[in-house]
């Protein structure tokens, strides 16, 4: 029996899709279901849906094997997990975003508004910049518009958001994308079921 | 995991399995100099210490570590190897909290003079510390010589490749090896070494073959010895060669360990061989060892309710016959009294003196 953690959403449903069509699919499943634990019957695997923030957690703490989680998640948490494959799925980028008109004034500390704090931090600190962190949880394109950051450290994948808002990219910090994670643990002891499955898993994506 | 009703009774069985060894037990103190752990940081496995100020002014440490203690308070032999364990309480994070905890901590140091001999004892004291938890268990070891000989071929790159490696990442791996043009051969033997993982025999074959340097090459023979002791003795099923066991380099030089329970979701046990952590307290000589987090997996065992030959109920008329009937049934088994039957405990017998018929 192997335990996979799915983010709730598109990418969950797709990566489900995907693992289905290499054999492990479940006959519970169903995309309109409430149900948040659904197995096979013949006992091969166990899917839970969970936030996809939270994905990593699961894993590392053992309540699932495997799991997918975006790249950012993992930057800013550093989970204690074998990180087994790039999916390629869900594929945008961590970014130094700011108003239009924007330049950096490198006399002052820059305020930076972001979701993901210590990717900011580590950023900066290498290229040896003084910030000030804003935490916020949503709607981060505001912070320029109203004054209150500098720049902005979120995930970019079309733009669009930024465009509509008078803001820009200034820098790419890096490429973000869909990871295999498995527990350190479980590649121990069921090393065979979880190579069989990123194997099944590697292909299907060639595929694709 | 065996079936143990309570953590104790593994301490009592390491205990004996240690003293049998002819290891001698070392018994630090509660509170130990912050600097001490200031200067070491990276040695310990969580940053924060708990601080206080002693009365004298100095910053003191609840002690997050033992082994820090133990080389500073021990003159390593130039001949022979002094053999230690400890089972103490240490005050630190415990893994997946971020709150402060004392924990069991159980271990066993070896410092000196130290040998093939000295390396192989303690592998095969930690197959039987792991056995003692668990049937099931696997041994992860490494050597921090193979990952640095690997490491320095990539020059300036060589912290990320200690990330990739940390997490058998070979898709960012490939991705910069891309983008920095690494030669083809650097490829494929980071690649190798990082999906290195099963039985000693097959798995040093392969990392024979990947060998760049001498100190990778020195390392391989090394490890060859010492599994290949743990093989003959039978321990062969439960090792694995892992290279992606990260154990900090300014402390660790050699043989490096991890333990892993079927069922526990982390690390139960690490180690090594830490020379270095020796020269940076200014001590000569040698030292390898390890420690069981034995606390950090307490709720895994088995915790049966605790089981009592005879409950005595009484009630404010019947407090001097329950205390006469307690005497006379300690003879025969344990007795618990009580006014009324309490939670989580089984009884064999139940005497119940608020009822007229039994008294």
């Amino acid at each position: 029996m192997i335990n996979v953690a799915l983010p709730k959403g598109r990418l969950g449903e797709k990566v489900y899709a995907l693992l289905a069509s290499v054999g492990y699919q479940c006959e519970e499943y169903s995309p309109d279901s409430r149900k948040l634990i659904f197995s096979d019957k013949r006992g091969e695997v166990n899917y839970f849906w969970v936030k996809p923030t939270d994905v990593a957690v699961y894993v590392e703490l053992g309540a699932a094997d495997v799991g997918v989680c975006g790249k950012d998640i993992l930057d800013e948490y550093e989970p204690d997990i074998y990180e087994l494959a790039d999916l390629k799925l869900g594929k945008c980028a961590m970014c130094v975003a700011a108003k239009r008109d924007w330049h950096d004034v490198s006399g002052a500390p820059l305020r930076v508004a972001t979701k993901f704090p210590h990717t900011a931090e580590k950023f900066y600190a290498e290229i040896g910049r003084d910030i000030e962190i804003i935490k916020l949880n949503g709607s981060i394109e505001l912070a320029p518009v109203l004054g209150i950051s500098d720049v902005i450290v979120d995930i970019v994948e079309t733009g669009t958001t930024l465009r509509e808002n008078d803001l820009k990219v200034f820098q790419q910090i890096s490429k973000i994308s869909a990871r295999l994670i498995c527990n350190k643990s479980s590649y121990k002891f069921k090393y065979s079921q979880v190579c069989a499955l990123r194997e099944k898993l590697k292909g299907v994506l060639k595929d694709d | 995991m065996k079936n143990f009703r309570r953590e104790e009774n593994v301490t009592e069985e390491l205990i004996s399995l240690y003293e049998s060894r002819g290891f001698t037990r070392y018994k630090p103190g509660c509170f130990e100099e912050y600097a001490l752990y200031q200067q070491n940081k990276d040695f310990l496995i969580g940053k924060n210490v708990i601080t206080f100020s002693g009365l004298g002014g100095k910053l003191l440490a609840m002690r997050p570590d033992v082994t820090l203690s133990l080389i500073r308070h021990t003159e390593p032999n130039a001949v022979n190897a002094e053999k230690y364990y400890y089972v103490e309480k240490v005050y630190r994070q415990a893994a997946g909290s971020n709150e402060f905890k004392e924990i069991n901590q159980t271990g066993v140091e070896i410092i000196g003079n130290i040998d093939k001999v000295c390396e192989v004892e303690i592998s095969s004291l930690i197959c039987d510390t792991l056995s003692a938890v668990s049937d099931g268990y696997i041994l992860d070891i490494s050597h921090m010589e193979f990952i640095e000989g690997l490491l320095e071929c990539f020059g300036p790159y060589g912290g990320a490749m200690r990330d990739f490696l940390g997490r058998k990442d070979i898709h960012d791996f490939y991705a910069l090896a891309e983008r920095q043009s690494f030669d083809e051969r650097l490829i494929n033997c980071f690649v190798t070494a990082a999906e290195i993982n099963g039985e000693a025999e097959k798995a040093l074959k392969i990392a024979e073959s990947i060998v760049l340097n001498d100190r990778m090459a020195k390392a391989v023979k090394e490890l060859k010895d010492v599994c290949g002791y743990l093989e003959k003795a039978g321990y062969g099923s439960k090792i694995n060669i892992n290279f992606s066991i990260a154990n900090n380099a300014d402390y660790y030089n050699g043989i490096i360990f991890n333990g892993y329970i079927e069922g526990v979701a982390h690390r139960v046990l690490s180690g090594g061989r830490y020379d270095k952590l020796l020269d940076k307290l200014g001590k000569r000589g040698g030292a390898i060892g390890f420690a069981l987090y034995l606390g950090e997996i307490e709720r895994y065992f088995v915790s049966g309710y605790p089981e009592i030959d005879y409950l005595v109920l009484y009630d404010d008329k019947t407090q001097e016959i329950a205390l006469d009937k307690a005497f006379e049934l300690k003879k025969s088994g344990s007795v618990r009294l009580a006014r009324r039957v309490p939670e989580g405990i089984c009884c064999k017998n139940i005497i119940d003196l608020t009822k007229e018929a039994a008294i």
